[in-house]
């Protein structure tokens, strides 16, 4: 009796599907793509309310250390010397844009005194709104 | 002379978008940061001296002190209370002006904590309409 050849597995890789994955996770990219604006280094504050904030916001960030960084939420963020800074470069965005948000991006050990001039500058700068960025606060024992 | 007729393959080469596309990937794996872009929103009063200065006694103190301890009208409270404490008086007068005033050296995450505790208070049916946190110089200026 003949035996049957056996059939041989075919050794191409089949790609054809690649493309159409890689597309996926590139439109998944582009949708979520954000520019952080500022590199900081911050343990923000947890809450249990959180929103989310408008895009193109003023970012004033507070490091541990207490370093204060700004920025129009263009352009990356630069250090800034003092309050006074702070004030001025509130100002500046409110008189371009009286509804402009700003954002503060501040570490959660950071002395409230430093947050208290921080929130006064923006204060009399007449700043419209301002959030308080921070994380999602997880249920005790879950994370 | 019969010259050989040149065929031209109808076939897109598609080989090297897989490449194109992984080094798109890549760009934006790399350059996107999924940043913390939620946070709590703080309404700020607009600066207007005609407005009626509230008397201390009419408000809720809520102070912050150093150590995450904090103070509801100057006797120690948990965290967890404040709503609890809050809940009579709300009843009484939604309007009810609730200051935050935390200690300069507080942590600004315990200050954050109270204020999310008042946010949150809407959906635990205590409704905290007038939440103010004044700053250093406005307590000295409107307050003695």
């Amino acid at each position: 009796m003949r035996l049957k050849a056996r059939q041989k597995p075919n050794a191409v890789v089949p790609t054809a599907s690649m493309a159409d994955i890689v597309f996926l996770l590139i439109i998944f990219f582009v949708l979520t793509f954000n520019v952080d604006v500022d590199k900081a280094q911050v343990v923000l504050p947890k809450t249990g309310l959180r929103f989310e904030v408008p895009k193109k916001s003023a970012v004033i960030s507070v490091t541990e250390a207490g370093q204060i960084r700004v920025s129009s939420g263009e352009e990356t963020s630069t250090t800034v010397s003092g309050y006074e800074d702070v004030l001025a470069f509130a100002a500046e965005q409110v008189a371009r844009d009286a509804e402009k948000a700003f954002i503060l991006k501040a570490d959660a050990r950071v002395p409230y005194q430093t947050i208290d001039r921080i929130l006064d500058s923006l204060k009399q700068a007449r700043a419209s709104t301002i959030y308080l960025l921070s994380d999602q606060e997880t249920v005790e024992g879950a994370g | 002379m019969k010259l050989p007729k040149r065929t031209v393959s109808d076939e897109v080469p598609t080989s090297s978008m897989a490449d194109i596309t992984f080094l798109l990937i890549i760009f934006f794996m790399v350059t996107n940061t999924f940043a913390a872009t939620r946070g709590l929103d703080f309404a700020v009063p607009k600066e207007d001296k005609s407005t009626q200065t509230i008397e201390k006694q009419e408000s809720v103190l809520l102070a912050v002190h150093p150590g995450g301890r904090f103070e509801a009208d100057g006797r120690a409270i948990e965290l967890d209370k404040i709503l609890d404490y809050l809940r009579p008086k709300l009843e009484r007068d939604p309007l009810k002006p609730v200051i935050i005033r935390p200690d300069p050296d507080a942590s600004y995450g315990d200050m954050v904590r109270v204020f999310d505790v008042l946010r949150q208070g809407k959906d635990k049916g205590v409704e905290v309409r007038n939440i103010s946190i004044p700053t250093q110089r406005e307590i000295e200026q409107f307050w003695y």
